[in-house]
């Protein structure tokens, strides 16, 4: 009977110790901190404050209660509300590590699509701007776009993906910027009224040649080619080199721009006479822009200090790398020397931004306006 | 049993008053919230934004401990535990404090050092822009005359940057500079290649 009744109380007390479980299974302790790792290593402090400290203020408080209750233990039928708590922090923990690194995979690539869409636009609008050769025409704004998707690539790297985003966005404003600019800059270009002008300086000019079985010249800026013509009939026809800022028109002395009229040779200067090879100058300024340039003066769009500048010549090469003059028109030397021998004293040079509304800086235009929208 | 009465008494009323007098350590739970404020102030969101939320995180644990020990009757109440949170989360508070200036100081010398290197990419353009000979031969660098200009600019956007403490900003910035700074020399150098460097034509009208 002794031993029977031994016997249960020795089964009661393993029962009880085996029975007894620790308050907070270890593991699960291990695994909300591996969550919480894995949310700072993919970056949810920074990138999604709101929902990390929600998880850090439930994790921190059940913390503390899981550290105050350490020492106990409790009967497995017992209900266990701290691990309740805890299951689900650890379930809403994965739900959201889960959720970010959507999120951020998301992020991401907008990020990189964005950024890759831009850089291309850019390099295309670049690739426009020096065919047409328009660069200085655009000043300081093509170097502020490539800084800003600069900025933009580094903080990609960096896995900073919203501001990557940020930065890109002011990037395309300053390419809308640049587009704009550059529109407005060479609208003339495509326009009707103008080019209807330039048509009507050119014909002129052909009909004087026809009149007086004579030699003519005109240049076309957009095209960058310059025609001879005799007796009304297109003879010959060069490719030239303008100024650094040639397709503009010229406003000042030093600004690069090629003027555009209706001028007459002054002088040609042979071989050794001109450090160009051979050169025919020419008598800009004549009493148009003398005229056009009084009127921008006194209407304070050009500053009162500015010439109005002068010496444009059709010239030769003196250095062959050189790829743009200052103002001038520049041929290669053989060409230069055909043309030399066929003009004279006299001989009308009709400058003109394009002869058709079709011209290369309309069409390049208007493959940037198209799509502008892309931006 | 009167003189029993006589003794329960006034032990009772004690421990009533003594019960009644437990409240809160408002003192330290205003320490604990200063030393988080200060943190948040201090840039503890940005720099060390793990570290904030979890302090954060102990200061709403506080929080909760407080409104629970106020939700029991007089007697029960028990703000140890609240003190003992309160002390560590104002402890805490200032280590973030500490490492967020430490963070700062080292974002800070990196942009420093980022807009250095930018300045001096920069500088070395210019001189070379300037180096390009007058006359006609310039032409040939008028063109990229303008990117320079826009870099030197561009300087004052990292300092700007580094004025209002945004060192990321900042040492981007300074990074795409330098990286630009670069390719413009090198056009320039190809440039004055070309049309060579001690060569120069008079000034002329244009």
């Amino acid at each position: 009977m002794d031993i029977n009744r031994a016997k249960i109380a020795g089964s009661i007390c393993v029962l009880l110790v085996t029975g007894c479980v620790p308050a907070v299974p270890p593991d699960l302790i291990a695994a909300i901190d591996a969550i919480d790792h894995d949310l700072i290593s993919i970056g949810a402090p920074q990138a999604a404050p709101e929902e990390y400290a929600y998880f850090t203020r439930q994790w921190v408080s059940l913390k503390a209660r899981v550290q105050a209750d350490d020492d106990l233990i409790r009967w497995p039928w017992e209900s266990n509300e701290i691990e309740k708590e805890l299951r689900r922090l650890h379930s809403e923990g994965g739900t959201t590590v889960a959720r970010l690194n959507d999120r951020q995979a998301a992020q991401r690539r907008t990020a990189e699509s964005t950024l890759t869409r831009l850089e291309a636009r850019f390099l295309s609008i670049a690739s426009h701007v020096q065919s047409i050769n328009g660069r200085v025409a655009l000043g300081e704004k093509p170097v502020q776009t490539d800084l800003l998707l600069k900025q933009a690539r580094s903080f990609l790297e960096q896995r900073d993906y919203a501001r990557s985003i940020q930065v890109a966005e002011q990037a395309s404003q300053a390419l809308r910027i640049q587009t704009t600019a550059l529109i407005r800059e060479l609208g003339r270009y495509a326009d009707d009224q103008q080019v209807g002008h330039w048509q009507a300086m050119v014909k002129q000019t052909v009909d004087w040649s026809r009149a007086h079985q004579s030699t003519a010249i005109v240049v076309s800026k957009a095209d960058r080619e310059l025609i001879v013509y005799k007796g009304g009939r297109k003879v010959l026809s060069y490719p030239v080199r303008l100024g650094f800022n040639g397709i503009r028109e010229k406003r000042f002395q030093g600004d690069g721009a090629t003027p555009e009229g209706r001028y007459r040779v002054t002088e040609a200067r042979g071989a050794g006479q001109t450090q160009f090879y051979r050169a025919l100058v020419l008598d800009y300024p004549n009493a148009e822009d003398r005229r056009r340039f009084r009127l921008a003066k006194q209407s304070g769009k050009i500053a009162s200090a500015k010439d109005i500048g002068g010496q444009i010549e059709i010239h030769g090469v003196e250095n062959e790398l050189m790829a743009q003059t200052l103002g001038c028109v520049m041929l290669a030397n053989p060409h230069m020397a055909e043309l030399f021998a066929r003009v004279s004293s006299g001989t009308p040079v009709t400058i003109v931004g394009a002869l058709t509304g079709r011209n290369s800086i309309a069409l390049a235009l208007a493959e940037l306006a198209g799509r502008t929208d892309e931006t | 049993m009167v003189q029993i009465r006589q003794l329960l008494v006034p032990i009772a009323l004690t421990t009533l008053i003594a019960a009644g007098c437990t409240k809160p350590p408002s003192e330290k739970i205003e320490a604990a919230e200063q030393a988080v404020k200060a943190a948040q102030q201090s840039g503890a969101g940005t720099y060390t934004a793990e570290e904030y939320a979890k302090l954060e995180g102990t200061l709403d644990a506080l929080k909760k401990e407080v409104s629970e020990q106020d939700g029991k009757f007089a007697l029960f109440r028990d703000y140890g535990k609240v003190e003992q949170l309160a002390a560590s989360t104002a402890a805490e508070g200032q280590r973030v404090r500490t490492e967020v200036a430490k963070k700062k100081e080292e974002a800070k010398a990196g942009a420093l050092q980022a807009q250095q290197v930018a300045q001096e990419a920069v500088a070395s353009t210019l001189k070379l822009v300037a180096r390009a000979p007058v006359g006609k031969d310039r032409a040939a660098v008028e063109g990229i005359k303008n990117d320079a200009e826009a870099l030197k600019a561009s300087l004052n956007q990292v300092q700007l940057a580094i004025d209002k403490e945004d060192y990321p900003a900042a040492q981007t910035q300074a990074k795409a500079i330098n990286d630009k700074s670069r390719a413009v020399s090198d056009e320039i150098e190809s440039a004055l290649a070309k049309i060579g460097k001690g060569k120069s034509s008079p000034s002329r009208k244009k």
